[in-house]
């Protein structure tokens, strides 16, 4: 059955459509996006829908993790987001976190996406099904808990 | 449903048109810009928009049905079906149910169908990889689908008022 043919100028209920869209977005964005911590994390490996691997953050310093996953190989290194210093003795100001360095699948959006350095936070590649995501983690201690008065 | 020469005709045209707009927008990769899995300008909506409007439910759900099994069927990728099939008919069940509100434009429909279409993908996403992950990406997801969806409103807009005065749009 033909619907009566359309306006093709926007309107004012056109406005509520957006309004709910981006409702929608910002309502899934502040469950989900919840400042997780950084410090203390584990990295959680998954492949086709089953954990492949765990392993603390820290140990990702000593030497990338190679994985291969539905016929593509994925390489998972440590990542800088922020500020490095150049001097051995200063601290550098970024967040340790992890990133796929490198992939062979065809999108390679998990590779663009950068670096992950937050609990909560995962890389997701469709091609391989392969889920890399971090977990845990102390409590940030430069992170306020409250704030009183 | 039964459907004249021309409709069929009509029907073939249309579900080519969007598997070629489908191919084409892979010349566009929105993704280069916003690395997200699933992230595209949804082109080929603007066929299903049209179908919907000028032909009607059955007939857009046909040509829809034949861009997915088409497509995945020529990428020789039948993973990929189940994300085109959720993502193609959430976007179509909304935009039914959109286009039924007088007040609401093109825009809108086109809109609701593009964020419609992208919780489909997060969905075949969650189904296929067993993990609730990939809808940490569907915020911004969503908030693409209010540029990709008023594009492709704009498109099928400019459609729409290019053939107001063909046979086409008179039945």
């Amino acid at each position: 059955m033909k619907r009566p043919l359309p306006k093709l100028r926007p309107t004012a209920w056109d406005g509520l459509v957006v309004l709910c869209v981006a409702a929608l977005a910002v309502a899934l964005a502040a469950f989900q996006w919840q400042g997780g911590s950084s410090q203390g994390l584990t990295a959680v490996v998954s492949i086709d829908g089953a954990e492949a691997d765990r392993f603390a953050l820290q140990d990702l310093l000593k030497s990338p993790r190679t994985y291969t996953a539905s016929g593509y190989t994925l390489e998972v290194a440590a990542a800088l987001r922020g500020d490095a210093s150049p001097l051995d003795h200063v601290k550098s100001n970024g967040e340790l976190g992890l990133q796929v360095a490198h992939s062979d699948c065809p999108t390679q959006d998990c590779v663009r996406i950068g670096a992950i350095t937050r609990s909560g936070q995962s890389i997701v590649c469709l091609p391989a099904r392969f889920i890399l995501r971090l977990e845990g983690g102390t409590p940030d201690p430069d992170s306020v808990d409250a704030v009183l008065g | 449903m039964k459907l004249t020469t021309k409709q069929l005709t009509l029907c073939a045209l249309l579900a080519a048109m969007a598997l070629a707009l489908s191919y084409l927008e892979n010349l566009f990769p929105l993704s280069l810009a916003i690395p997200i899995p699933g992230v595209k300008l949804g082109l080929a909506n603007i066929v299903t928009v049209f179908a919907l409007y000028a032909l009607g439910l059955g007939e857009a759900c046909f040509i829809l049905l034949a861009r997915c099994f088409l497509g995945a069927l020529f990428a020789g990728n039948l993973n990929a079906l189940i994300f085109s099939l959720l993502g193609a008919l959430s976007a179509m069940g909304a935009m039914a149910l959109l286009s039924r509100r007088r007040g609401l434009s093109i825009y809108g429909v086109s809109i609701g169908g593009a964020a419609a279409h992208n919780c489909g993908q997060a969905a075949a996403a969650v189904l296929t990889l067993g993990s609730a992950a990939p809808l940490y990406y569907l915020p911004v997801l969503l908030a693409v689908s209010l540029l990709t969806g008023g594009l492709t409103g704009l498109a099928s807009a400019c459609l729409f008022q290019g053939l107001r005065h063909t046979d086409l749009m008179k039945g």
